[in-house]
C-alpha cells in the first residue's frame, strides 16, 4: 500500500465504505475497486486486507456469504445491521480526521 | 481466459505448500489468486500459469500467506475465547448457578470437616490434571489421523479441538498448590481461604468441562455459523 502508515489506519473504514455502496463484494473486487477508483494511487496489499476482513468479520461488523462461481468457491463480504449503523460513525470519523489535517497542514492563518 | 479445473487444483496445492493448511483460508486465497491471474491474462494472453501465479505471490509480500494465516489464527481464537467465555457465565445464571453453588458448598464441607483435607485438596487438582493430559492425548492423535487422512481441514474446528490456548492451563498454579499442600495449617484451617480454594478448584472443573466436552459437542453448530461453506461441503 501506498504511504502504507498514513492509508493504514483507515483501511477499515474504506472497506465498510465501498461495501455500503456495493452491497457485496469479494476479497479481490475490494483491491480492484479501490486501485480503479484512486487511478492506481492506492493499492490495498492482499497482506493487510484479508486480517482486517476477518477481523471485521469477526467483530460482527462483516457478514458472509458463498456462491459457486466458476469452478471456485466464491466469498462474499457485506456488512451487518450493525456494520451499517458503524460506518456511519467511522466515515463521519474519517472526515473530521481530514478536516482536522487540513487544518494542520494547510493553515488559515488570521491576525 | 478462465482457470480450469487442475489449474484451480494445483492453487490448491500451492497454498498448501505455502503452509495454508485449512480449507477455508485455502478457498479463499484460490480465488484471489485465480482472479488475479485471470486479469493478468487479460491484460497480457501469452503469460504462463506459473509465470503469472508467481506475480501475484510476490504481492503478499515475504512471508507469503503466513501473515493471512496468523491473523486469522488470532481473531478466531479470541472468538473462541469468548463462546468459552459465555458458557462459564452461563453456570453463574439462573439455573446453573444452583449446582456451581451445590459443587463449592460440597467441596468446602469436605475440607472443612476432612482430616485429610490437604490430601483431597491436592488429589482433586491433581486428578484434574491427569484428565486434561487424557484429553490432550486423544486430541493429539485425532488431529494427526485428520492430518493424514487428507480430509478437509478447518482453521476454527481446530481452534475448538486444540481449546485455543488453553491447553495445559492447568499447569501454571502447580507451584501454589503445592505450597497449599505443605502448610494446610496455615490455608485450609481458614474459612476464608477454604471457600475461596473451593470456588477455586470448582472454577476449574467446570472450565474443563466446557473445553474438553461442551464446545467439542456443539462444534458443528458453531463451524456453520463460522462458515457458510461448511454445510454445502460437509452434510
Amino acid at each position: 500500500m501506498k504511504n502504507s502508515q498514513l492509508y493504514k489506519g483507515s483501511l477499515n473504514t474504506i472497506i465498510m465504505k465501498l461495501l455500503e455502496e456495493n452491497g457485496k463484494m469479494y476479497g479481490y473486487e475490494i483491491t480492484q475497486k479501490v486501485k480503479a477508483i484512486t487511478q492506481g494511487e492506492l493499492n490495498i496489499t492482499e497482506g493487510a486486507l484479508y486480517p482486517a476482513l476477518h477481523k471485521l468479520e469477526a467483530e460482527g461488523i462483516l457478514d458472509v456469504e458463498i456462491e459457486k462461481v466458476d469452478n471456485r468457491m466464491r466469498k462474499y463480504y457485506k456488512l451487518t445491521e450493525a456494520g451499517t449503523k458503524e460506518t456511519v460513525n467511522r466515515l463521519a470519523e474519517l472526515e473530521d480526521f481530514i478536516r482536522t489535517m487540513q487544518s494542520l497542514v494547510n493553515p488559515k492563518l488570521e491576525f | 481466459m478462465k482457470l480450469t479445473a487442475p489449474q484451480i487444483e494445483h492453487l490448491f496445492i500451492f497454498t498448501r505448500q505455502h503452509y495454508v493448511e485449512w480449507y477455508d483460508l485455502q478457498s479463499e486465497l484460490v480465488d484471489h489468486l485465480a482472479n488475479a491471474i485471470e486479469t493478468q491474462w487479460q491484460e497480457n494472453p501469452k503469460l504462463s500459469f506459473d509465470q503469472a501465479l508467481n506475480v501475484e505471490f510476490k504481492k503478499f509480500g515475504v512471508f507469503g500467506f503466513m501473515d493471512v494465516v496468523e491473523k486469522r489464527q488470532a481473531v478466531l481464537s479470541k472468538k473462541y475465547n469468548s463462546i468459552v467465555w459465555e458458557h462459564f457465565k452461563d453456570f453463574f445464571g439462573i439455573p446453573k448457578i444452583i449446582l456451581t453453588v451445590a459443587m463449592t458448598l460440597g467441596l468446602y464441607l469436605v475440607l472443612k470437616f476432612s482430616d485429610y483435607r490437604e490430601y483431597i485438596f491436592l488429589g482433586t487438582y491433581l486428578a484434574l490434571f491427569i484428565v486434561m493430559f487424557y484429553e490432550l492425548y486423544k486430541n493429539h492423535k485425532a488431529t494427526k489421523n485428520r492430518k493424514q487422512s487428507g480430509e478437509k481441514r478447518w482453521l476454527f474446528e481446530e481452534t475448538i479441538h486444540n481449546y485455543g490456548y488453553f491447553g495445559g492451563i492447568l499447569g501454571v498454579p502447580l507451584n501454589f498448590m503445592v505450597h497449599i499442600f505443605n502448610h494446610p495449617e496455615t490455608y485450609l484451617e481458614n474459612e476464608y481461604w477454604t471457600v475461596g480454594f473451593s470456588f477455586f478448584l470448582v472454577s476449574l472443573i467446570l472450565f474443563l468441562f466446557i473445553i474438553f466436552r461442551i464446545i467439542p459437542a456443539k462444534a458443528e453448530m458453531y463451524l456453520i455459523a463460522t462458515y457458510p461453506e461448511y454445510k454445502l461441503i460437509k452434510l
